[in-house]
């Protein structure tokens, strides 16, 4: 059973904010001393694909499929160190996520996923850390004909089909469809296990593909459907923060209860 | 009126089968952006017995409402909202096509923009209208950074963030002409089959439709200090809800997390106690209408955030609050 995961790298996004650097010139956001990351999604997918290989074994091979400017080996290797089989590193400036949108981004992940061959389940992140779009698992499924469930908490492969939890406002629904399928991964299927020291240097061991956007035959940006106008810095709320007071902290509270009510707040 | 530009309003049904507040609000921005264009307003509602919720709706500011009442769109399966939705699609002809931003249209939209062959702009807080076109706002970067958008094909279709707009209010009108639409969905064709659907029995209201909020942060101490959450939240009719940490920790389920990773939410009051503001729970709660913060840290960022502050231990200062409340709330 081979599986694929589609892993973005993206800048730590529980960095400051002086950290995201607005570069109006080049229509680009550069990160300021703040290391890159697997984009956290994606480590929740990544995850569910482990959860199948630990009930499948070998008989499951997760190839991880990364697509971006510039693609840190350090980044990356974590996912084989977690038990990824195999890394394929789609590089290079034509897949700057600043000049790719969700569609463009899912043809690109496309082409490399039939470069590559044989596939049976893809597994992908709810949306990305970064452009936070939400949309790449379900173009991708689109493109590739094959049916896609979103929202997922829980994985299992049974047979030809993929069974998945997916969530719901109010609670979850079980769903079941035949294998190809495109199953989009969220916080709720668990955070990616830790690997061993041991894990971390047989990672090094293991094999990594590097393609550029010829090697898979994308044509670019010509794709998008959206056109960026600018990024500028979100205006941040100026609570004009009425700090409430009393003699012991339980009048400060019963004070504000009042407050509020005098202000027409509740 | 320039019938090229359309905008069409997804009027997304909430469990009670009431249109969703998140859902009235894309009316008022969408009213925005048909005046801006001189373009009709046009909303939809699909489900099963639609009435009272399209009674509601056509009395809130649309030109027109179209309904696809049937009983197997009675609950979200992609397979029968997508054909529907595009059925819609075909017969209102729109230049821009809003929705809340959901569950549920975290589905919809992706399968109806490939559908369409257009593009998709998720999770927008806002439009800027003039004459080189529309281009439409998300936060980017974990909030740290804005986005503006336009779009190279058409209908643009946007989600939008709930807290983005009031929400339409019904008016005292003749109401929007009613139009159904009628549409063919075979079940037998469906490629993902639901198996069964587990709904949890949730007290209390739910935080995407609640207009009050009470949320809990690390600084809550556990499960316990959740109880006391819960008993505010009881006394005010709001909907519980929590940063990462409390559940990370497993003092509250996952679904109760607000933040750039769980709900986004926009209340008219929200009340964070223990909670210090890290911006990947900002970026789902700063669209809130008013902000009280309970935390004893006087250094803690929602205090940068926040309307109104109590510095001290919540455990203290909640019950008192909550004591004072029970007696002056009618």
């Amino acid at each position: 059973m081979n599986i694929i995961v589609c892993i973005k790298q993206v800048p730590d996004p529980e960095g400051p904010q002086e950290c995201f650097l607005i570069k109006p010139e080049t229509m680009r956001v550069e990160p300021r001393g703040i290391p890159p990351v697997l984009s956290l999604f994606d480590e929740n997918a990544l995850e569910a694909a482990l959860r199948i290989k630990d009930v499948y074994k070998d008989e499951v091979k997760i190839t991880v499929v990364s697509i971006g400017k510039k693609i840190s080996n350090a980044v990356l290797q974590k996912a084989l160190a977690v038990g990824a089989d195999e890394l394929v590193k789609v590089e290079g400036e034509t897949f700057d996520s600043a000049c790719l949108d969700s569609f463009a981004t899912a043809t690109a992940i496309v082409a490399s996923i039939r470069k590559l061959g044989a596939y049976d389940l893809i597994l992908a992140g709810r949306q990305s850390a970064d452009c936070n779009a939400g949309q790449v698992g379900i173009f991708l499924a689109g493109l590739l004909g094959i049916p896609a469930v979103t929202l997922a908490r829980k994985v299992v492969v049974q047979g030809a089909h993929v069974v998945v939890e997916r969530l719901l406002s109010s609670g979850y629904e079980k769903v079941r469809t035949l294998l190809p399928a495109v199953v989009i991964v969220s916080n709720e299927a668990g955070e990616m296990r830790y690997p061993t020291m041991i894990q971390r240097m047989e990672a090094k061991k293991k094999p990594v593909k590097t393609w550029d956007a010829q090697d898979i035959g994308f044509e670019g940006a010509t794709l998008n459907r959206l056109v960026l106008r600018r990024f500028f810095a979100p205006e941040m709320r100026q609570g004009q923060c009425r700090l409430i007071d009393g003699e012991t902290l339980a009048e400060a509270g019963r004070n504000l209860a009042q407050r509020l009510r005098r202000d027409g707040v509740i | 009126m320039n019938r090229d530009s359309a905008v069409l309003v997804f009027l997304e049904l909430g469990s009670d089968n009431a249109v969703l507040p998140v859902s009235l609000e894309c009316i008022t921005a969408g009213r925005k952006l048909a005046d801006a264009l001189q373009g009709w307003l046009f909303g939809l509602i699909m489900g099963s017995s639609v009435g009272g919720a399209a009674d509601h709706a056509r009395h809130c500011g649309l030109d027109r409402l179209y309904t696809l009442d049937c009983p197997l769109l009675g609950v979200y399966h992609p397979e029968t909202y997508c054909p529907a939705f595009l059925r819609a699609c075909d017969e209102t002809n729109p230049h821009f096509i809003l929705m809340g931003d959901t569950l549920a249209s975290a589905d919809l939209a992706p399968r109806a923009a490939f559908a369409l062959d257009t593009g998709l702009i998720t999770d927008c807080v806002g439009f800027e209208a003039d004459r080189s076109g529309v281009c439409f706002i998300k936060p980017v970067y974990s909030s740290n950074v804005m986005a503006a958008y336009t779009m190279k094909t058409k209908p643009y279709l946007v989600t939008i963030r709930s807290g983005t707009e009031d929400p339409a209010q019904r008016q005292h009108d003749k109401g929007a002409e009613v139009v159904a639409l009628a549409v063919e969905i075979g079940e037998s064709t469906l490629m993902v089959e639901v198996l069964e659907r587990v709904l949890d029995e949730q007290e209390g209201p739910r935080l995407t439709s609640s207009s009050i909020i009470v949320s809990g942060g690390r600084g809550v101490g556990g499960p316990e200090g959740f109880a006391v959450l819960r008993e505010l939240a009881r006394v005010l009719n709001a909907a519980v809800g929590a940063s990462r940490p409390p559940v990370d920790l497993g003092w509250v389920p996952p679904k109760a997390q607000v933040g750039q990773t769980g709900e986004k939410v926009g209340p008219s009051v929200y009340v964070a106690i223990g909670i210090s503001g890290a911006t990947q729970h900002l970026a789902g709660m700063s669209a809130s209408r008013t902000i009280v913060a309970i935390n004893k840290d006087p250094a803690a960022n929602i205090f940068k955030v926040a309307d109104y502050g109590v510095v001290g231990n919540q455990e203290q200062v909640v019950p008192a609050f909550t004591e004072v409340l029970k007696e002056i709330l009618p």
